[in-house]
């Protein structure tokens, strides 16, 4: 076990305990949306209204380096491509392609398996992980493949297998039922980024999950460390402060530091990807809350949400659905929306009232249990006068936003959603400072211009006006050569 | 969370109530009825919502710890008069919970101290029936023989007579039993985690190092440290005013800092002050430099 930690971060009892951790392969959606929304780049759709394609086969390609592509997940005939709502932080809408299945499940032709992946070079691993469509499970969905290519000298490899958050339990189930595929995994992501060790992260309440793979692991470059069981644990950098007691500098980056964080179910992805030529079509989702029976299921990418719960069983009082963990997940408001590569639980929990705000009384529970090391109060004081400035002085975007300060605070505050708001705001009004700064030098330039035109004239005109005296003065000069040069003769004429 | 804090207070009301008799219960309640009349007046006048400011329990809190805090003989207007004064000078005109700057039951004490400090410095020596305590706190009928000073007044007085600590008889008198009860109150609240250990522990940490500092200048001088711990309100201040959320130091390092001060405060108050007790005194005079303890004390942020 380590022996490390990192301040703050609070002890959450699972709420939703279930004695038995399974998989379910759920059945075919009879539809799928999936969305082309990536990072910077977007995936261009490859397929036509009305085309027919299989499971597996390509239908949104990648044109920069940093996308991926996407993949049907089901067989069957496109529909539509145009844009859709999805499930999202920003409440966007997408560019997503819709695909109604033939109920057939036919795969496209996926060239065997079962290889050696040591007889590929690293670029050539890079570019399948990148063509299967593999990004980061966990939640941020960074494409895997640039996280371990973009590395000069990476020597460590952390594999997140902590699921830090209460309820969810789709890795615990990953690593308790596919071992030997996540230690494959671990085994090629280690030859791709050429680390010399890598750490499965495991939190010590998955016990089953860490002797399933203590008993298949014979890699001596695999540790499997297990961290105590505390909420934000999953973070990436205060994983990293918790296994290695290194603290990635804020602003910073983990590879900085020569680490990579991988998820656990991105592992098995790799796994696919590389031995089966199989691209990423599915995942596991916990469906869990006080709503339905917990379970975890493996669902086509691109179903929706309500096929999801349909297939649990819910009771019938009325929901508030949640994607991702109860602490920093987002709420569904359209339960017919897809899931999507990152989407690890979706809660179902009957609908309560909500808890009376009340006045923050500075008991500072909330600075307690912060794992940055924040005043939430201070924040929340400072946002709450619009005193924005003084806010982000008080460290404001080093803000996870975590929701341990949410969970604690006992006027139940909604502190993450002034914080949040906070953030947007002041990147906003950074945005209109810029415009007004390149307004203001942009004017300052031209004052400066008219300025210069100015002196500028001036001077030509007084070179001019010199030019004009030397030239003068030279004619003068010459005049007086003359007269001189006339009184000579004349002087020399009297003489004679 | 202030519903627990007054069960804590429970077990040093007992003790009082076991020496003193009932003016003490007769004091808790005036203060009480009058705190709720007073916030529901303002806060119906600011238009606020009474029930769920009344609660919280955090007005009759105040309420209680300023009636334990006072004298149990004293008359009844005092309660009335300090408590009204602590609600609408120490806190609704703040803002109302949360923003007040000031302990509001140290407020109301130190207002009547300063109005009226002989009412505030009669305490009675014996237990006294219902009957009594009417007739005392309703001022029905003067009863000068149960009164005295406190225990510490006492130890002043006699030292300004020029009389050496050595020469005073130093009992284990009631106040002592009531500083262990609130003493057991707070380990109640530190064992619910209500509060957390930096403000008492600092707190007493303070009374001890300044109070023996002192003692070993002089013996014959100054109280004995033990003296300073058992005697007065300072268990009462120790896990129970000083603690008072809303007007503490908020980070960790500023709590430690906040408790230990207030400390030092109270033995230099009681020691060189004309007061006897001076808790309330500290507890302002830290309350006020909190804002800056706070910018002071700021945690380390993870990565930087």
């Amino acid at each position: 076990m380590s022996n490390y930690s990192f301040k703050g971060g609070i002890v959450i009892k699972n709420p939703y305990l279930v004695n038995k951790v399974e998989i379910i392969q759920a059945s075919l959606p009879k539809k799928i949306i999936l969305p082309l929304q990536k990072f910077d780049g977007k995936a261009k759709p490859c397929v036509s209204v009305g085309d027919y394609v299989l499971v597996g086969q390509v239908v949104a390609s990648t044109e920069s380096g940093f996308d991926v592509s996407s993949h049907a997940s089901i067989s069957g005939v496109v529909l539509s491509i145009d844009t859709q709502d999805i499930v999202h932080k920003s409440g966007f809408k997408f560019q997503c392609i819709t695909i109604k299945s033939d109920g057939e499940d036919k795969w496209i032709d996926n060239k065997g398996g079962n290889v050696d992946f040591l007889h590929y070079s690293k670029e050539t691993l890079v570019g399948i992980i990148q063509k299967s469509g593999i990004v980061g499970m966990g939640g941020a969905g960074f494409p895997t493949h640039v996280k371990i290519n973009k590395v000069l000298d990476c020597h460590t490899l952390i594999i997140n297998g902590t699921e830090c958050e209460p309820g969810v339990m789709c890795d615990d189930a990953l690593m308790q039922f596919y071992p030997k595929e996540i230690i494959l995994g671990i085994e090629i992501l280690l030859y791709i980024c050429g680390a010399d060790r890598a750490i499965i992260a495991i939190e010590d309440d998955k016990q089953a999950a860490y002797q399933a793979l203590l008993t298949v692991n014979r890699n001596d470059r695999i540790n499997i460390n297990q961290i105590p069981t505390k909420y934000t644990s999953g973070a990436e950098k205060l994983l990293i402060k918790a296994l290695l007691d290194i603290e990635i500098l804020s602003g910073g980056f983990a590879i900085n530091e020569g680490i990579i964080c991988q998820n656990i179910s991105t592992t098995k992805a790799v796994f696919d990807a590389v031995i089966n030529h199989k691209p990423l079509v599915s995942r596991i989702v916990t469906v869990t809350g006080d709503g339905v029976y917990p379970n975890n299921f493996e669902v086509r990418l691109g179903a929706s949400f309500e096929h999801l719960i349909s297939m649990t069983s819910p009771n019938t009082k009325e929901h508030n659905y949640r994607m991702g963990g109860m602490m920093m997940g987002i709420d569904v408001v359209d339960i017919n929306m897809p899931i999507g590569k990152t989407t690890s639980a979706i809660f179902v929990n009957n609908k309560v009232s909500e808890p009376i705000v009340q006045e923050c009384i500075r008991c500072g529970q909330c600075s307690e249990v912060c794992p940055i090391g924040l005043l939430p109060q201070q924040l929340y004081w400072y946002i709450k006068s619009k005193n924005f400035e003084k806010a982000l002085n008080y460290n404001l975007p080093d803000c996870i936003e975590c929701a341990c300060c949410d969970y604690v605070c006992p006027s139940h505050i909604p502190l993450v959603s002034y914080f949040s708001f906070a953030k947007t705001f002041s990147k906003q009004q950074t945005i209109e400072q810029n415009k007004v700064n390149t307004a203001r030098e942009r004017f300052k330039y031209r004052e400066y211009r008219l300025e210069r035109n100015k002196l500028e004239r001036a001077q030509v005109m007084l070179d001019k006006k010199k030019a004009l005296k030397e030239k003068m003065a030279k004619e003068q000069f010459q005049k007086q050569k003359i007269t001189e040069a006339i009184q000579r003769v004349k002087q020399a004429k009297d003489k004679i | 969370m202030m519903r627990q804090v007054i069960y804590a207070l429970a077990l040093g009301i007992v003790v009082s109530y076991y020496f003193f008799g009932w003016g003490i219960v007769l004091q808790i309640v005036l203060g009480v009825i009058t705190a709720v009349a007073v916030e529901s007046a303002f806060l119906a006048f600011r238009g606020r919502d009474i029930i769920s400011s009344i609660s919280d329990g955090s007005i009759i809190l105040t309420a209680i710890l300023l009636a334990i805090s006072i004298p149990n003989i004293a008359p009844w207007w005092v309660i009335i008069v300090g408590i009204s004064f602590a609600i609408i000078f120490g806190k609704q005109l703040y803002g109302g919970l949360g923003n007040n700057l000031f302990n509001p039951a140290m407020l109301g004490y130190v207002f009547l101290l300063i109005s009226y400090p002989l009412q505030m410095s009669t305490w009675p020596i014996n237990f006294l029936s219902f009957d009594q305590a009417l007739e005392v706190v309703f001022n029905l009928s003067n009863i000068d023989a149960i009164s005295g000073a406190t225990r510490l007044d006492e130890i002043k007085n006699s030292l300004s007579l020029s009389n050496s600590i050595k020469q005073l008889e130093i009992h284990f008198p009631s106040q002592v039993w009531i500083n262990v009860g609130f003493f057991f109150g707070g380990l109640y609240l530190l064992f619910r985690k209500i509060i957390s250990w930096h403000i008492p522990v600092s707190f007493l940490v303070g009374i001890v190092i300044t109070s023996v500092l002192l003692w070993i200048s002089n013996v014959d001088l100054y109280i004995p440290m033990q003296n300073h711990i058992m005697l007065g309100g300072t268990m009462l201040g120790a896990f129970f005013i000083a603690t008072d959320p809303v007007s503490a130091s908020t980070t960790i390092n500023g709590r430690i800092i906040y408790g230990f001060l207030i400390g030092v405060l109270i033995v230099i108050i009681r020691t060189f002050g004309g007061y006897p007790d001076g808790i309330a005194f500290a507890v302002l005079l830290m309350n006020m430099t909190v804002p800056l303890i706070d910018v002071y004390t700021q945690p380390k942020v993870f990565g930087q």
